[in-house]
């Protein structure tokens, strides 16, 4: 019953912000474009021959960071500059009245804006495969849709770890400040610009402990059909979520009271 | 005495936008850790690259951080000057006090291009110095006097290219009041200037040649550095910096034309 | 002589307005063919403003006040006819206009959010070519005149609505201009940080002579501040001229109240002949003409037993709201 209520809560939401999102829909598509990044890369790689060292083939590349263009395009995440820019402008006390979670309304925006998002994704994988028709491929149906589970999970971890920065607002104005510092190895270290395989070893050594590489190397690896630990890169997502949930719900109830405290 | 009153004037804006900045002291510590991360995940990125190769488009990786090094100056630029400026015009027009703007006895492209500086840019530039007084060092670079000069020139051209780049977005803004997105596009296109331009294949070079001119903002500079360039390339940058120059200061009193004769 | 400073000659205004139809299929159509027709807010409008009067602009909603006083600083193109202001074309905004006008908009700041007024007050000093002394002398005086002192040194972020207007009001006075242009300076203040910026206001009119142009909601601001109103109705001029004049042509009519010693008095009363407004139980309100007030008030107190009796003044706002809606008033 409470959950019957819940997805009705989340389904209307969806409906609004999909709506609110189509209006917008010359923004999301510059966004898109703004994603390309990891072509240029595949450029970089290929036209200076680098991936041999790493026993990676040029199409088995191309689709890595195609697969890893789409997987950012859809774990794109900015919690912190929506809830920053609402508590400036004083929309967060009427968010606490609703008998709703802030954070859910941003969590339906960022889906609405994913499923807008997607024939603008699609568009720019067509021309990639313009230019690029040995790549093409069609991914087996239990990857794909494990992938996208994977996906799913990597949004998650990163709407969560933002979110627990946005609630940082709570105690200083501007908590945007800190998401830039966390992008900076979230855009390193999370396979965007190179796959995690090319790494040197010091870093591998350490890094699959953190939650960077199931941002965008898992889900890019598991979906372009290169080899990848799957029920280990699965876990290791579930498992940063467990980490990070009771966080979030922790920071987000001492916010609150800091902030009713506070009476603004 | 006009350029007295300039010159008064700026220091003013540097005053009060260093002191707004200071509100926020947290803010910038953030920021400058951000800064220190993000030119190491740069050289970590470029030392991939070269971890089994000695040259990537015809580059050592010695020759290849000179690169690094003007693009860490300009983005510390970019993030010092045309950033914080940017969001003011989009708040400007978003919020009608262009006006304001408009009413005072002073160039409204002066005051609305400088008005604001973000300090935390100053580290960038500053550790882009130090690379580049390294990469003379390990490069075994002369510095003579034509050297300098020449490398003066064609650095401040590639400040004055990116300016105009900037500046011509934010006009935009007078039409389409959301152009944040346009200008993460111009950033992620930016993103390239990093590397060599001769890394990328045939089809990409010329299209950044011709759309976004980062052979003129980071090439021609590093080739300066590398002794390779030639008397008729500086001349050409030069010529390109003027028009660009000449053209975004038309197009914003073309857009001030626009924005006197049209809005309410 | 008085000199006019302001002189609008038939100035006329046409936005081209861009018309889209809804979806997708629409912004394609739009992309390359655009319908534009062209919407004309102000029509042929002219007036001349006297050096030190204090003029109000009335109007509803999207009349065209602010279209007009954007016009007379230079920030909107006029499409046609001619304005000069204080000898210049507005719109070149040359530098010595520019230093001769201000604009205060209730609802837009130019502070700086962060920094104490204080900050602002110097930036702007120095952009309008003033120097330190000078800027002190000149803080110093309005800061007096506006009934403000340690509050300069606050951030803006933390000062009262209040506070903050009359910052921004020293922001915008610190060049001495000799006209005004305010756009609601009183937007969203209390009743007695309005009163204090009128008060301000007449004061500061009182002794430099600078013109005024206000807009503004609030009827006591026009009524305790202009002698003068201009009324904006669809982009023309319904009314120029002496505010009291036109009251006097809309309310034409008192109300007075009378109470009676007796119900019957009231019923005899109320066939008498007077219009009557309405009557419950001894007590009865009449309508009289401006003109007879006197006779009849003579005949109903000669006649009748009356224990009390109240003249009501319609309600300012009423008459205003008539000339909102309506066209002509020529006096």
């Amino acid at each position: 019953m409470i959950s019957n209520l819940i997805n009705r809560k989340i389904f209307t939401l969806l409906k609004v912000q999909y709506s609110n999102m189509l209006e917008y829909r010359v923004e999301i598509a510059l966004w898109a474009i703004s994603g390309i990044i990891p072509f240029f890369m595949l450029n970089i790689w290929t036209n200076n021959n680098l991936n041999e060292s790493i026993n990676i083939s040029d199409v088995m590349l191309s689709r890595y960071f195609l697969c890893a263009f789409f997987v950012r395009q859809f774990s794109v995440v900015w919690v912190v500059f929506s809830f920053e820019e609402d508590s400036l402008m004083g929309k967060v006390s009427p968010y606490l009245i609703q008998p709703l979670n802030p954070f859910l309304r941003y969590f339906a925006q960022h889906l609405a804006e994913q499923i807008t998002r997607f024939p603008f994704a699609l568009i720019i994988a067509f021309f990639f495969f313009i230019f690029n028709t040995e790549s093409i491929w069609i991914p087996n149906l239990g990857l794909l849709l494990l992938s996208i589970v994977s996906t799913f999970l990597s949004f998650l971890i990163q709407f969560l770890i933002q979110s627990i920065v946005a609630c940082l607002c709570f105690w200083t104005e501007k908590a945007s400040s800190i998401e830039r510092l966390l992008f900076i190895p979230t855009l390193f270290l999370s396979g965007l610009l190179a796959p995690v395989v090319s790494f040197p070893a010091y870093v591998k050594s350490w890094i699959y402990l953190t939650p960077f590489p199931y941002l965008i190397d898992f889900p890019a690896n598991l979906l372009s059909g290169n080899e990848t630990n799957i029920s280990g890169g699965l876990s290791m997502q579930i498992l940063w979520i467990f980490i990070l949930f009771p966080l979030f719900m922790k920071i987000w109830s001492e916010g609150t009271k800091k902030y009713t405290a506070m009476g603004s | 005495m006009n350029l007295r009153k300039y010159l008064k004037v700026y220091k003013k804006f540097l005053h009060t936008s260093l002191a707004s900045e200071l509100e926020y002291k947290t803010n910038i510590l953030v920021d400058l850790i951000t800064a220190i991360l993000s030119l190491i995940g740069s050289i970590f990125l470029l030392s991939i690259f070269f971890q089994n190769n000695g040259y990537i488009g015809g580059w050592t990786f010695e020759q290849a951080l000179i690169i690094q090094g003007i693009y860490t100056i300009l983005n510390g630029i970019t993030n010092t000057w045309f950033n914080p400026n940017l969001t003011e015009i989009v708040k400007h027009i978003r919020e009608g006090t262009l006006d304001f703007v408009l009413i005072k006895p002073i160039d409204s492209q002066f005051f609305i291009s400088l008005k604001k500086i973000n300090p935390s840019g100053f580290l960038e530039i500053i550790l882009g110095f130090f690379l580049l007084f390294f990469c003379i060092r390990i490069n075994q670079i002369n510095l003579n006097l034509s050297f300098l000069t020449q490398s003066l020139i064609t650095i401040s051209c590639s400040i004055c290219i990116l300016y105009s780049l900037w500046f011509f977005i934010s006009t935009t803004t007078i039409w389409f009041v959301k152009t944040w997105n346009a200008i993460e596009v111009l950033r992620s296109f930016l993103y390239i200037g990093r590397f060599p331009l001769n890394s990328f294949s045939f089809s990409l070079r010329i299209f950044f040649s011709i759309f976004i001119p980062i052979a003129f903002i980071t090439t021609i500079p590093s080739e300066v550095f590398l002794g390779l360039s030639q008397l008729w390339k500086i001349l050409l940058e030069v010529i390109v910096t003027s028009v660009f120059l000449i053209t975004s200061r038309k197009f914003w009193l073309f857009a001030l034309k626009s924005y006197s004769s049209a809005s309410s | 002589m008085v000199q006019n400073i302001i002189d609008v000659r038939n100035l006329s205004k046409s936005f081209d307005i861009s018309s889209k139809e809804p979806g997708l299929k629409g912004t394609i159509k739009h992309f390359f063919r655009r319908q534009t027709k062209s919407l004309k807010v102000i029509k042929d409008i002219s007036f001349e403003i006297k050096e030190g009067e204090i003029v109000g602009f009335l109007g509803a909603n999207g009349a065209g006040k602010t279209t007009i006083l954007k016009m007379l600083c230079g920030l909107i193109y006029p499409s046609e006819g001619s304005i000069v202001v204080a000898g210049y074309l507005p719109f070149r905004r040359k530098e010595n206009f520019l230093k001769n006008i201000t604009l205060i908009m209730g609802q837009k700041q130019q502070l700086i959010w962060d920094l104490p007024p204080i900050e602002s007050f110097f930036l702007n000093a120095s952009i309008y070519d003033l120097d330190k002394f000078e800027a002190k002398k000149r803080i110093k005086k309005l800061s007096e005149m506006l009934e403000i002192d340690e509050e300069v040194f606050i951030p803006v972020r933390k000062l009262s609505l209040g506070q903050r207007m009359k910052s921004e009001l020293l922001a915008a006075l610190i060049h001495e201009p000799n006209i005004l242009f305010l756009d609601e300076p009183t937007l969203g203040l209390d009743i007695n940080a309005q009163r204090n910026l009128r008060k301000f206001l007449q004061k500061y009119n009182k002794e430099t002579n600078a013109t005024i142009c206000l807009t503004s909601h609030y009827m006591k601001d026009i009524t305790s501040l202009c002698k003068r109103v201009i009324c904006v109705h669809q982009g023309a001029i319904s009314y120029d001229g002496k505010l009291d004049l036109l009251l006097k042509k809309l309310s034409p009519v008192k109300e007075i109240l009378i109470v009676c010693r007796s119900e019957d008095d009231a019923i005899k009363l109320e066939n008498f002949g007077f219009p009557v407004k309405n009557k419950i139980k001894n007590e009865i309100t009449i309508k009289i003409e401006n003109n007879y007030i006197t006779s009849s008030l003579k005949t109903i107190l000669n006649n009748f037993d009356i224990v009390d009796l109240y003249i009501n003044e319609p309600p300012i706002d009423e008459i205003i709201g008539k000339v909102l809606n309506n066209k002509e008033y020529d006096i």
